[in-house]
Parts: C-alpha cells; sequence; structure tokens
C-alpha cells in the first residue's frame, strides 16, 4: 500500500513535470506578423521598382510603371494544431510606391506556431455592396470605381513608348458574375514553422511578379487600357495573383 | 417698471419657447412613411440618422465646394421645385460649361432604391454622390481633394465634429451625411396619396385613369413606388452608344436597357427617358402606344400581341394624364426642411 502510494506519488510528479513542458509553448506571447511582399520583374525575377525601363519579357514591350497597387485581404493564420487565428478588418493596399508600403501587418497574432497563411487578394463582394467605407477602402484613396460600383483590385499605370498614347492604364477588379477576380490563397510555410512569441521577428516573404499581368494579355501596341471589370481584367489579374509565391519566413 | 401684463405674457413666451424646443427635442427625427409603402431599402445601418446630420447633407447638397472650380452643387442639377430633378433640361450642365450625356434623375424615395442611375451601376446609396463628384463632365473632384477643402472650413469641422465625433473629416462622413439628406427626400403628400390615406376622393376622370393605369403602366411602375427600379428596354430608338445596363453587365442581353423611372411627380420632371428626348407627356404616351421600335432586348411586357406596343386611344391618354397629375406631390417640393 505505501508502496503503491510512493509509486503513484511519483507518477503524478513526472505527469505534472509532463504536462508544464506541454504547456510551455502555450505560454507564447502575442506578437506582430508582417507579411512583406517583394516585386521581381520577369523570370529572372529581377527588381521591379517604380519610374524605372523595364522591358516585358514576353511582348518585347517597353514599361515604365508609375503607379502599382493592389489590394489583399481577409488574413488567415493556421496554427500547427489546425486551428485558424483571423484578423479582423484585414483590409490592405501593397503599393509598390515606397509612399505607401509593400507590408501587410497582423498585429496581436496570439503566440504559438504557425504553419500557413491565407489571403484573399482583391476585396470581397460584402465590401463591395455595403457602402462608404473607411480606411484603405475609403473611395479617396481612388481604388473604387464610381460609375461601377466596386473596388479597383489591381492598379497599374505608367508610360510605354510602345502603346499608341504613350502610355498604359490598367484598373483590373470586378466582385461578381463570371469575371469577379478576387482569388483567396493558400501558402505552406514547409517544414519551418512561423513562430510568434512577443518581440520576436515574424515574418513571411511572397513574391509577386507584375509582368505576370501580361502573360495572357495583348501587347500594349494592341490593348493599353482596360478599366471596367470584365474578362480581361479576370485573365490579367489571375495570371498576377496565380504567380504570386511564399518564398521564405523569417523568424 | 413692467405691469404685469407684460410679464406675464414674457413669461408665457418663455414657456412657449421651451414647450416648442422641447417639443424639437422629442420629436422623432426619422424616416417616417404611410403603412402602404414596403420597408425602406436602406436602414442606414452605422450610419445613425440625426436631424444634425441630416442638416450637415443639406449644407452640402447645396454647396459647390464639392465641384473643382466650386461651380457646380447638387443643387445645381437637382432642383427642389422639379422634385429634385434639373430644371428642365434634357443633359444638364457641369463645371466648365461641359454637358452631362444622360437626363439627370430626380431624387425622393431613394431610401427604396436598390440600385442608381439610369443603368443601375451604383448598388449602395452611399456612395451615390461619388459618381457625380468625381465624374469629369459634373463636378469633376476627387474625394480627397473634397476631404481636404471641407477641413480648412472651421464651420465645417464644427459640425462634422458634431455629427461624427472629434475625428477628422473623411469621405465616409460626407456620404454618410449625404445620404442622411438623400433619404429623407420622402414624397408622399400627393393626391394620390390622400386618395390612398382616405382623405380625399379622386375625379370620375382620375379615378378612370387610375384604372387604365393599372392594367396597362402598373407592372413596371408599381404602386406605391411607382417603379420597380428593374432595368428594362422600353423600345427608344438607339440614338447613341449608351448601352444601358449593358456597359455595366457587358450583357448583350442587357444592352439598351435602362432603370424604370417612378411615376410620382412625373408632370414635373420633364423632360423624361434616360436622355431626356421627350418634352411632354404626350411624347411619352404616343411611344408606348406607337412609337416604339422591336429592339431584341425589348421587354415582353410591352408587346401587345406579338407587336410591340400597349393600345391607347386619345381618350385614355387624357384620363391616363389626369391621373398621372395627382402623383404631384407639392408639400414635398415646398417643403423647407429640404431647402438651402
Amino acid at each position: 500500500m505505501n508502496r503503491l502510494n510512493k509509486i503513484l506519488f511519483f507518477a503524478i510528479l513526472i505527469l505534472a513535470g509532463l504536462s508544464s513542458c506541454k504547456d510551455e509553448p502555450e505560454t507564447k506571447k502575442a506578437g506582430d506578423v508582417t507579411i512583406e511582399f517583394d516585386h521581381v520583374w520577369a523570370a529572372t525575377e529581377s527588381e521591379f521598382v517604380l519610374n524605372k525601363e523595364l522591358t516585358h519579357p514576353l511582348l518585347s514591350e517597353k514599361m515604365t510603371f508609375n503607379i502599382f497597387k493592389y489590394y489583399v485581404s481577409n488574413v488567415r493564420l493556421k496554427a500547427k494544431d489546425g486551428s485558424y487565428y483571423t484578423m479582423p478588418e484585414s483590409y490592405f493596399i501593397v503599393d509598390a510606391d515606397p509612399s505607401g508600403t509593400n507590408k501587410v501587418v497582423i498585429p496581436d497574432v496570439p503566440g504559438g506556431e504557425y504553419t500557413d497563411v491565407e489571403l484573399m487578394f482583391g476585396v470581397d463582394s460584402t465590401r463591395c455592396t455595403s457602402g462608404a467605407q473607411t480606411g484603405v477602402l475609403d473611395p479617396a484613396k481612388g481604388m473604387f470605381w464610381s460609375w461601377n460600383s466596386g473596388y479597383i483590385m489591381i492598379k497599374a499605370e505608367g508610360t510605354s513608348p510602345n502603346a499608341a498614347s504613350g502610355s498604359f492604364t490598367f484598373h483590373l477588379g470586378g466582385f461578381k458574375g463570371v469575371n469577379k477576380v478576387q482569388s483567396t490563397k493558400s501558402y505552406n510555410f514547409g517544414t519551418t514553422a512561423l513562430v510568434v512569441d512577443g518581440d520576436r521577428e515574424a515574418e513571411i516573404h511572397m513574391i509577386a511578379n507584375p509582368a505576370r499581368l501580361w502573360h495572357s494579355a495583348d501587347k500594349l501596341a494592341v490593348k493599353n487600357t482596360n478599366t471596367m471589370p470584365n474578362a480581361i481584367a479576370k485573365t490579367m489579374s489571375s495570371t498576377f495573383y496565380d504567380a504570386i509565391r511564399f518564398d521564405h519566413i523569417h523568424n | 417698471m413692467i405691469s404685469y401684463k407684460i410679464r406675464f405674457l414674457l413669461f408665457f413666451a418663455l414657456i412657449w419657447n421651451f414647450s416648442c424646443q422641447d417639443d424639437r427635442d422629442k420629436s422623432d427625427f426619422g424616416l417616417t412613411y404611410p403603412d402602404y409603402f414596403p420597408a425602406p431599402h436602406y436602414q442606414f445601418g452605422k450610419n445613425t440618422l440625426t436631424r444634425e446630420g441630416f442638416e450637415l447633407g443639406r449644407a452640402l447638397f447645396f454647396d459647390p465646394i464639392l465641384s473643382v472650380d466650386s461651380t457646380i452643387s447638387c443643387a445645381s442639377c437637382h432642383s427642389q421645385g422639379h422634385a429634385f430633378a434639373d430644371h428642365n433640361t434634357a443633359l444638364s450642365s457641369g463645371i466648365f460649361g461641359k454637358t452631362g450625356n444622360r437626363n439627370s434623375p430626380a431624387m425622393f424615395n431613394l431610401a427604396w432604391h436598390p440600385v442608381f442611375m439610369w443603368d443601375g451601376g451604383i448598388n449602395h446609396i452611399e456612395v451615390m454622390p461619388l459618381a457625380p463628384i468625381t465624374n469629369d463632365v459634373e463636378m469633376g473632384e476627387d474625394m480627397f481633394r473634397v476631404v481636404a477643402k471641407l477641413k480648412k472650413h472651421s464651420n465645417y469641422t464644427k459640425r462634422f465634429n458634431k455629427v461624427f465625433g472629434e475625428k477628422p473629416i473623411e469621405s465616409q462622413q460626407i456620404f454618410y451625411a449625404l445620404a442622411q439628406y438623400m433619404s429623407m427626400l420622402v414624397s408622399v403628400d400627393s393626391k394620390y396619396d390622400r386618395y390612398r390615406q382616405g382623405k380625399e376622393s379622386l375625379t370620375s376622370e382620375e379615378q378612370d385613369g387610375l384604372q387604365i393605369f393599372r392594367n396597362k403602366c402598373a407592372a413596371c411602375h408599381i404602386e406605391p413606388l411607382f417603379s420597380d427600379f428593374s432595368l428594362r428596354n422600353n423600345g427608344l430608338e438607339i440614338l447613341n452608344d449608351d448601352l444601358g445596363f449593358g456597359r455595366i453587365t457587358l450583357e448583350e442581353s442587357d444592352r439598351y436597357k435602362f432603370k424604370v423611372p417612378s411615376l410620382r411627380n412625373v408632370v414635373l420632371t420633364y423632360p423624361y427617358m434616360h436622355d431626356g428626348r421627350f418634352r411632354t407627356l404626350d411624347q411619352v404616351l404616343d411611344h408606348y402606344s406607337k412609337g416604339m421600335i422591336h429592339h431584341k432586348n425589348l421587354d415582353p411586357l410591352l408587346m401587345t400581341n406579338g407587336q410591340p406596343g400597349i393600345p391607347l386611344t386619345d381618350t385614355d391618354k387624357v384620363k391616363l394624364k389626369a391621373f398621372l397629375n395627382t402623383l404631384s406631390d407639392f408639400t414635398f417640393i415646398s417643403n423647407p426642411l429640404f431647402s438651402e
């Protein structure tokens, strides 16, 4: 009896010890997660910057961008246990212009380990039909069509000697019907999980390639403007979104 | 020495003032409408309707500051005397003397509209003003600059803060205030309404007109709002490349369809159609009875025995016009609450 008691006592101690070990990861503190979109050009993934003449690899046309920005929304992080942390009110404009930002910051993510990020390229249909919005969804940002309600999900403008007018203007969007462009994508981080623990750095690096807009689109010499929701907007945005990839995490 | 009488009067006046003030504060400031109206489409949501919010919207509606050169206000093309349609011009004038390409629609009972504009392209009352404010031939301004201009006016800052709290003005507040004003433009005091409420009777001619209306027009111009707000082709001759609803959906089958306008106040809102091509109701009735072209998108409701047209005799037309006259709401067009 006495011996059994002793065994039980030690068993309890060991169990307690084990469970406290198990508890340890859950004591990680909440922190910010940053998703950075690095913009590259063409398959060579050379640097993409505004106001610099680039040559499109497929069209062989010269393009100098002065605006390149797009909406990212509805960000979720998948934890190791399969649960999701959904950021409330997550709407962002990713902007290649340094006056804007190419970073999506998710504040106060619960401490823990995360394996995937899910996000929507574009703005969900609910926000396209809910009247006047604020923040990055404020129509004063110039990313909302006045005559055909809905967000301009991708804005790409610049100059090109190949375009008849000398410039190109692409406002791509459309939130409903066959030409809806918004697209939800999920990216797995591979073998290493993203650790969120207070001030510890937690960065997700994504690669986006604006040249991809023209992977199934006409040359600028043929079409240098498209500013409405339609099949062209659908094709151009899909080829761009589909090529956005996860690169690495910083922990 | 002030006499007792005067003192009494002064006291009474004071009480009277207070009671007026009290009544005003206690009176529910809200959207009211007759019981034969359906529930409004716009329910305000986060945009809390208040007297101050409505008055701010009214101030903005009449202020040309919303246009790029401070020459055009909303009221420039939406005049109360014409039930907030333009001053009987087919196409309105915008900044720098530019001309629009469609007829300014009347504005009333907007809280019941699910979509806006002749082509139905705008899906929410709050974002409706964005179109005229930013349109190149209307007000030609951008919202970013509108916000910046309003911030420079201490009076506006004060009023915005009173309605929306102590925070910087942003476009949402402008849209909210305008939506409050626009939603409150309720027109429900026509002779037809008083007839519906049992307060007044129609003449036998008006009564006959109502019957003709119910038989021949009411499928699209559904009572009591006198529109179903759908987009339809009504057999107008195609005079330009305005595709209407087809411009929005890009569907071939939606081309040359336009939003069914309400017939309330119709006598006050001439000229008619999306481009203001008809100056008189006679022209409109002639169009429906014998002037329609058989476009492939022509609404089936406008066909009779396989032919476009709604047969109307001359007597029918006289009676119909008598009825349409009962839809004018003179209380609405003279209501000081809606005026500058």
